[in-house]
Order: structure tokens, then sequence, then C-alpha cells
């Protein structure tokens, strides 16, 4: 295997190791369209929730640089 | 965590290491790429290819949207950033991508006001708490990213915030995957697709690879037994003389 470039050198990039966080939501914002949610290690932000369905608290969703690309255990998705 | 311990089990993943033996032909190479930088990733964190049978080669592939911009373009950010009254926010990915004359990290020592953001939804905070200041937000990325920066764009306008701009640089993966598979020096066996990717666009824009250039590809999830599951699937349809798009990576992509 080559090595990584130079600029990788450090251990997580965002947008290059197509980034995704399982985090769960706690707070739905609906008027905004925003969900507070908190990842497995108790870290809480702001999430773009456009792209998913209607949410409830407790909901898994994917995080791709700050918004929502999936819900994970949606009856879409096996 | 559910999603992620079950697919970093050591055990069931030297069972699969197991499979990936006896699906091999000895005597025949195999050469499979990962498109995607975050499987790069992975292989590299986990070991994967230290389970694989000596005639199994991974092939990186382009999935890298900052080590493949040009340099042209980080040199545009530079002097954006140092325009007066400019704070120029990106990824933390580009901040040492070298440009023709330094990085953007260089640039915000000499004093440029650049800051590293988590999400475009950051880069919109901080114009909205500047609005005396332009706000730029350097946008990177493959289709996984381009709906954030297109969210916060569409954001900025419903929430009227005037200071707020975008350099969009987002490129898509399909075009450098056909660039590959034109070479004709490309001697690949089979692609493991990129699994965020797809839960953006689907597993349909792949189609073309085993359609018109007959080579399976599997999308796959980041783990190490995803990887690993993923490269048994590519073998068994080569064994079997098949070649489609299949999905490793169901509990994400539909």
């Amino acid at each position: 295997m080559s090595e990584l470039a130079p600029a990788c050198a450090a251990d997580h990039c965002i947008t290059c190791a197509d980034d995704g966080v399982a985090m769960t939501v706690v707070a739905v914002d609906d008027v905004r369209g925003l969900a507070l949610c908190e990842d497995g290690g108790g870290a809480r932000s702001s999430v773009e929730v456009a792209l998913v369905g209607p949410l409830a608290p407790g909901a898994r969703l994917l995080v791709h640089a700050g918004t929502a690309i999936a819900e994970l255990e949606h009856p879409a998705v096996a | 965590m559910r999603f992620v311990d079950e697919f970093r089990d050591a055990e069931l993943g030297r069972a699969v290491a197991a499979e990936i033996l006896t699906l091999v032909e000895p005597g025949r190479h195999y050469k499979v790429m990962e498109v995607c930088g975050g499987h790069t990733h992975s292989i590299y964190k986990y070991g994967v290819d230290d389970l694989l049978p000596s005639n199994v080669e991974l092939v990186h592939g382009p999935g890298c949207p900052v080590c493949v911009i040009p340099m042209g373009r980080v040199d545009d950010g530079i002097a954006l950033a140092r325009e007066p009254g400019v704070i120029f926010t990106c990824f933390g990915d580009m901040m040492r991508v070298p440009g023709s004359d330094g990085s953007l990290l260089e640039a915000k020592a000499e004093g440029a006001d650049i800051r590293m953001v988590y999400s475009p939804l950051d880069a919109l905070r901080i114009a909205k708490q500047n609005p005396d200041r332009e706000v730029v937000f350097f946008a990177i990325g493959f289709e996984t990213t381009a709906p954030s920066t297109a969210l916060t764009l569409k954001r900025a306008r419903a929430e009227g915030v005037r200071n707020f701009s975008c350099m969009c640089s987002h490129v898509t993966i399909v075009p450098p995957l056909r660039a590959l598979l034109e070479s004709p020096d490309l001697r690949l066996d089979g692609f493991i697709g990129p699994g965020h990717v797809s839960t953006v666009v689907g597993a349909r824009p792949f189609e073309f690879i085993p359609a018109d250039y007959a080579k399976p590809v599997v999308i796959a999830g980041f783990e190490p037994l995803d990887i690993l599951q993923s490269i048994a699937m590519i073998l068994r349809q080569l064994e079997h003389g098949r070649c489609e798009v299949e999905n490793q990576y169901t509990r994400v992509v539909p």
C-alpha cells in the first residue's frame, strides 16, 4: 500500500474520510428544522434534519458535517 | 454502541477472513479498489489488509476530495481569506493542504482570519455573530457533503443572512471512476463502493460499472467487518462469474 498523503496525517478528516457519526436525537426544533443530538461520547450539537423524515427524541441518525444523511433503524433500511 | 461494536467483532472478522480464503483461486492475483477515503482509513486503522490472503490486493481509490483538490483552489481560498473584512471558514481537512505559496494554516499564522468549522452550520453561525464581516465557507467534499452546503445556503437565505457565501469546490465521484475505468492500464477486479455517498445518491449511479465495464461493485460500510464482508461479496461474484452492484451497507443505504 502507498502511504497516505502528508495532508492526511491527522487522524480525522470530515470530508476525506466520508465521516458518518451515529447520533441520538435529544430534542427537535421543527420550526428551525434542527435537532439537538448527542453522539456516543455524550457530545451534543445542532444537526440539520431536512433530509430525514419527521423525528422524535430517541431517533438514531447518521450525521455527516452537521447534517443528518440517514435515519438508522428506519423501516426503509434493513 | 449499536451499529459499531458488532462490526468490530474479532471472532466474526476471523470467520469472514477464513471465508475469503476459500473464495480465492490459488495463482490468481485479485485487485480490489476501495473508492472511498473512509475505507482507506479503516483499512489502515484496523489492519484489514493483514487479514487478507497475499493474492488479494487493495488499491486506494480517488475518494478524498481534499487530496484531489487543485492547488489553484487553495490559492483562491487564501486570496479570499486575505481580503479585508473577510472571515474565511473551512473544515480542518483543508488547513494544511499546500497551495502554490503556502497553506491556509500558514496564511492564518500570517494574520488572515481563517477559522476551522465542523459543519457549514457553524460557519453560518459565525456570519450571524459578525454581521459587519463577510463570512466565506470553503465548501469541499463529495455527494455526502454537498447537501450540507446546500441546506446551509437555503437556511442563510431563509433567515436573511446577507454576509454569508460559499466558495464551492464540491466534486462528484462518478467522473473520476469512469476516467479510471477508461484507463488502458487499469487492472482491477472489482470496487468497494462508497457507503455514505450511496446513502445520498443510492446505488443506481454505479450501475454503469458492471454494465459497461463488467466489474463488480459492493457498496460497503466503514467498520472492519463491513470491509471484509464486502471483499468476500466481490470475490463471490467473481467466483460465480457475476458482476453487479450489491449493497453490503444495508443498515444505512436503502
